[in-house]
């Protein structure tokens, strides 16, 4: 893999495609970078498809990707994988995904070639809601801070003052992950790691209260603050989300949160990926994360039930 | 080539094609318009209906297994009474044959159900899911015990002007001794088949994968036990049988046809690929063609002329 040389060249002999009827809804993307990112180890791919999903798409939405070895026509893995937009980049017409390989369908999306097509469902879901004025924080976890990325870059060209808290195993993951991308950004970044070998020692969510302490003040669940003009946007594990979606009641700071689930189809079709949420009556409902989110707000989500 | 004659005659509706869609993979038709126009499909086939709501299971309710899908969804509906209200209203006006889904824990359920949708409703027909495995007595007994299964369907017969179209679970010794009893039980037409009850275990967790323990296999891994049972229930009954399990191109739709299916379903199928239809549609079209059938249905049940 790598930068593909042979790209200019491929380009002019097959012509992007779209499929009948099928509004740009399924297209079929031209590979233009699949590289390794970072250290080996850590099994983390970038993936720059050039196609009209740049145009529509917005950060916090996903595409539905089929993985299929191009030589060989099989139904195994059956199912496509959904892959959240890391960048979207409309002039260029590219859309940059990045994924952890961990099972057998991203192993095989790993051996797309540059110049190779893939078929594409999206942009799909409902993505950040980006506020019009104030500071956005956005706390990661782990691989959680794909997504961020293309939030950070839409804030910030809105004028947005952004931050970011990012935890991870260790400063190797950290770097692997994009690190660099990030201080280029030339935003206030709150790093943290399970190891310490990389910013301060331990979970990001210690760092989370700390910042919001130091300008709020402490605070008791009892008497929600109010966080004036900063809203949270979180990716990462559940119990990370949990814990920021509490830390924003706290504060009085709005949380929006990017929930992940196996999924079937896609488009709200088959209910294989639903997520409780609490609605304003109270009642326990069922949501789709590929439809109605995958980005829920923090406060609805009913966390210890399945989602 | 002439042009081939799509037409479908299944249960006493007309169909555009024979292309239909399975229940559960659908929702309610409004999913994938932005995928597959609704209006070149033969007809499409809702989400499982349950006289009151369903929340149904809890995730995880899909694993992928090799060429397949284990689904346990658990019947999430939003009952009989909002249907009528917020979804009937939507899917009588799809311009396509609309089959609801009818699912119950008893026969006074179906029964409820079928009493609702009539004629008038605007559908065209209706399919009785007597074999969701799922859910605890989610038809599944209906499905598995042929005196319960034709009574089941005689129960929803004698209250609904509809067409009967019944749902069968390929969980049995003998699919054709299900197929008798719906017959007798005055079926319209048969669908053949749903899910096989399979599970997944995680090594990691060394839990089984899915909430709900089992799950539905779907998908390309199913389809030879579907053709053959399409097969060996075509030579049984006399029932038109829409035949599904695993089709996900024209070939696999094909080989239902010649089994002995009247029309075919995609369900999983869908999930791979949203224009599988289309795709299908026009593959079976152009095999017909190449072989100088003026009709579909001269394919159906071919490999059994000797």
């Amino acid at each position: 893999m790598g930068v593909c040389a042979l790209f200019e060249h491929r380009t002019s002999i097959i012509e992007p495609r779209i499929r009948e009827g099928a509004g740009e809804m399924l297209t079929e993307g031209l590979v233009v970078v699949h590289e390794c990112l970072g250290e080996k180890e850590q099994r983390l791919r970038r993936l720059v498809i050039k196609g009209p999903i740049a145009k529509t798409a917005k950060p916090g939405q996903f595409v539905a990707v089929q993985v299929q070895d191009s030589s060989i026509s099989s139904f195994d893995p059956l199912l496509r994988r959904p892959i959240s937009l890391a960048q979207i980049s409309p002039d260029q017409d590219e859309i940059t995904l990045l994924y952890r390989i961990q099972g057998r369908g991203t192993e095989i999306l790993a051996r797309a070639c540059c110049g190779e097509r893939l078929s594409i469902m999206g942009p799909l879901g409902q993505g950040f809601s980006v506020p019009k004025e104030g500071e956005l924080w956005l706390i990661a976890g782990g691989i959680g801070i794909f997504p961020l990325y293309a939030l950070a870059q839409d804030a910030l060209a809105r004028g947005l003052t952004v931050r970011l808290f990012w935890g991870g195993e260790h400063q190797r993951f950290l770097e692997s992950a994009g690190l660099l991308q990030w201080q280029a950004l030339g935003i206030p970044l709150h790093l943290s790691t399970l190891d310490g070998s990389f910013g301060l020692k331990g979970l990001v969510t210690e760092q989370v209260e700390e910042q919001l302490s130091l300008l709020f003040g402490q605070t008791k669940q009892e008497q929600p603050l109010s966080g004036g003009s900063i809203r949270i946007a979180t990716c990462g594990p559940k119990k990370m989300m949990q814990a920021v979606t509490e830390l924003g009641r706290n504060f009085g700071v709005p949380v929006e949160v990017s929930l992940e689930e196996r999924m079937g189809c896609a488009v709200g079709a088959c209910l294989g990926c639903v997520c409780t949420l609490r609605d304003e009556a109270g009642t326990l409902i069922h949501k789709k994360v590929c439809q109605d989110g995958p980005v829920f707000r923090g406060e609805e989500v009913v966390w210890d039930v399945s989602c | 080539m002439c042009p081939v004659d799509l037409t479908t005659h299944i249960a006493g509706i007309t169909l555009r094609n024979p292309v239909l869609t399975g229940s559960g993979t659908y929702g309610f038709g409004e999913e994938y318009a932005a995928y597959c126009p609704v209006d070149a499909l033969g007809g499409i086939t809702l989400k499982g209906l349950t006289p009151e709501p369903r929340l149904g299971n809890e995730v995880p309710r899909l694993v992928e297994t090799p060429a397949g899908l284990l689904n346990a969804v658990g019947l999430e509906n939003p009952g009989l009474e909002e249907f009528l209200r917020s979804y009937l209203p939507k899917v009588r006006k799809l311009p396509t044959a609309v089959i609801a889904n009818i699912s119950g824990f008893s026969l006074e359920d179906y029964v409820q159900m079928a009493r609702a949708l009539q004629r008038d409703s605007g559908l065209a027909a209706l399919e009785v899911n007597i074999s969701c495995p799922n859910v605890k007595h989610g038809g599944m007994h209906f499905g598995t015990d042929p005196k319960s299964a034709e009574e089941v369907i005689g129960a929803v017969k004698a209250v609904t002007d509809l067409p009967i179209i019944a749902k069968l679970s390929p969980n049995v010794t003998d699919i054709v001794e299900m197929a008798r009893a719906v017959q007798s039980g005055g079926a319209d037409a048969l669908s053949l088949i749903n899910t096989l009850l399979g599970m997944s275990i995680d090594l990691d967790q060394q839990r089984p994968v899915l909430a709900n323990t089992f799950g539905g296999l779907s998908g390309p891994a199913i389809r030879p036990v579907a053709v053959r049972m399409v097969w060996q229930v075509s030579q049984a009954v006399d029932l038109p049988i829409i035949g599904m399990g695993g089709i996900t191109r024209w070939q696999d739709a094909v080989e239902f046809f010649l089994a002995g299916a009247s029309a075919i379903s995609i369900g999983t199928g869908n999930f791979v690929n949203p224009q599988a239809p289309l795709e299908i549609l026009q593959g079976i079209e152009d095999y017909c063609a190449k072989r100088g059938m003026a009709s579909v249905h001269e394919l159906v049940g071919l490999a059994h002329v000797s």
